[in-house]
């Protein structure tokens, strides 16, 4: 196994290998960040209507909570496949990077609705009731009372749920998605030991999203709560 | 968009694709009772190791940690073959989900180890208690109340990881749904069937550990 994969190495680390690696390494980190992103708003929003008591809203909660246990039970796998089927047999022509960065915000959108309830759960109920005492509304309770609080219990799983899918977009490939993991599978097929390729491709990985899991770290510790609640 | 749903073709293939989330079941259980053996003996290697033996453990997680399990998994079923180590596509996944797991519990369960009082630990050390024992008598009691919610999030998480099983072939759940795909081009119907499993599989999964964890650890847990 050694000897292969010092014999390949000059062939393998040429300079177009490399930059073919740090390109699909460039498109596997905006998968993710465009979905946790765009997941952020939409859990947000989902969030906020489950935080809503009128009776004119209430199939809007409901598709709300309906929506989040379908997104958070399927695997990644089968709801890739099903973006793509569907955007296959509406005849709708758009990139297979595009049908990832769709299921990824499906599934983050999901996930990150269940932190930010959290979020809003983690403030004292007398804070909610206070706040309704005074008149406010929802949305002023939001922004005067509840999120200067909770946003420091969000922020840091919302931050680990986009390192988890940095490595959960490896899935993408099987799609044929241009990004690491396919970048090591046409690496392997053009012949380099699946060592070699892999090993490399671990290595990519582990380089992106170890420092972001620190600095994650980082942030949980320095945020961690005041105990005013 | 004309389509018509035709689920009449793959409502035939349910009994199948029940069988493979049998499958699927198989490989989260036994993956995660070998990632629980990993992480019990990580958590105590953090936590009363020496340097060496805790700066080895803590290796171990952060790799595991930091890549995906696809591409951990494809390194072990293409790559050790070349080192003379040959395994089918099911232990492939089993080992790999075994060792990604163990990473994931090792850093659930080093939380608890750490949360255990250390007047506790002296006082079981000067009772003459060996490691395990400590272990066995003194930190699991205490810390199975606490991690249980998270570890019975694990379990559903790995059960959905086990779909990744169908990339190398084993015939899970959704690797069935793949050959029910190919053989009758019904995409939609198959793979929203397939859904619908993988979430009653962990609807069940979710009461029944809650109410597991309820009445023998007597811990917090929300039954749906």
């Amino acid at each position: 196994m050694w000897e292969r994969i010092v014999e390949e190495a000059p062939a393998f680390f040429t300079y177009y290998n490399m930059i073919f690696l740090l390109q699909a390494l460039l498109a596997t980190f905006l998968l993710s960040a465009i979905g946790c992103l765009v997941g952020f708003g939409g859990g947000f929003t989902l969030a906020v209507i489950r935080r809503t008591e009128s009776w004119t809203l209430l199939p809007f909660r409901i598709s709300g909570v309906v929506f989040t246990e379908i997104f958070r039970r399927t695997p990644f796998l089968v709801t890739l496949m099903m973006v793509f089927f569907i955007f296959q047999i509406a005849n709708i022509d758009i990139s297979l990077f595009t049908v990832a960065v769709i299921s990824v915000c499906f599934i983050a959108t999901a996930f990150i609705a269940e932190i930010i309830r959290g979020g809003f759960d983690s403030v004292h109920r007398t804070q909610w009731d206070t706040a309704e005492a005074m008149n406010m509304t929802l949305l002023q309770t939001l922004r005067y009372v509840i999120v200067p609080q909770a946003w420091k219990i969000i922020l840091p799983p919302v931050f680990s749920f986009f390192i988890l899918f940095i490595k959960d977009t490896a899935l993408a490939s099987q799609i044929g998605v241009v990004e690491l993991t396919y970048a090591g599978k046409v690496l392997n097929n053009k012949g380099f030991s699946a060592a070699l390729v892999f090993g490399s491709i671990l290595v990519l990985y582990f380089a992106l999203s170890y420092p972001l899991a620190r600095f994650g770290a980082l942030m949980e510790r320095k945020l961690a709560p005041t105990g005013n609640r | 968009m004309s389509y018509t749903l035709q689920f009449g073709q793959v409502t035939d293939y349910i009994p199948y694709l029940i069988g493979g989330a049998w499958i699927s079941l198989q490989i989260a259980f036994l993956a995660f009772c070998g990632g629980m053996i990993i992480g019990t003996l990580g958590a105590m290697a953090k936590t009363f190791g020496g340097r060496i033996v805790s700066g080895l453990t803590n290796a171990y997680v952060a790799f595991f940690m930091n890549t995906p399990q696809l591409v951990q998994i494809f390194f072990i079923y293409f790559a050790l073959p070349d080192a003379g180590i040959l395994l089918t596509s099911y232990e492939a996944v089993l080992i790999g989900m075994t060792l990604n797991a163990g990473a994931y519990l090792t850093e659930i369960q080093r939380a608890g180890f750490q949360s255990v009082h250390r007047n506790e630990m002296e006082a079981a050390e000067t009772l003459g208690m060996s490691l395990l024992q400590r272990v066995r008598y003194v930190v699991l009691p205490h810390i199975a109340r606490v991690l249980f919610p998270p570890l019975s999030n694990q379990y559903i998480l790995m059960t959905l990881g086990t779909s990744m099983a169908a990339i190398f072939g084993v015939e899970e759940l959704t690797g069935r749904a793949f050959n029910i795909n190919a053989e009758t081009f019904r995409s939609i119907e198959v793979f929203s069937i397939t859904a619908i499993i993988y979430i009653a599989l962990t609807l069940c999964a979710t009461f029944m550990l809650g109410l597991f964890g309820r009445y023998l650890f007597r811990a917090k847990m929300r039954l749906l």
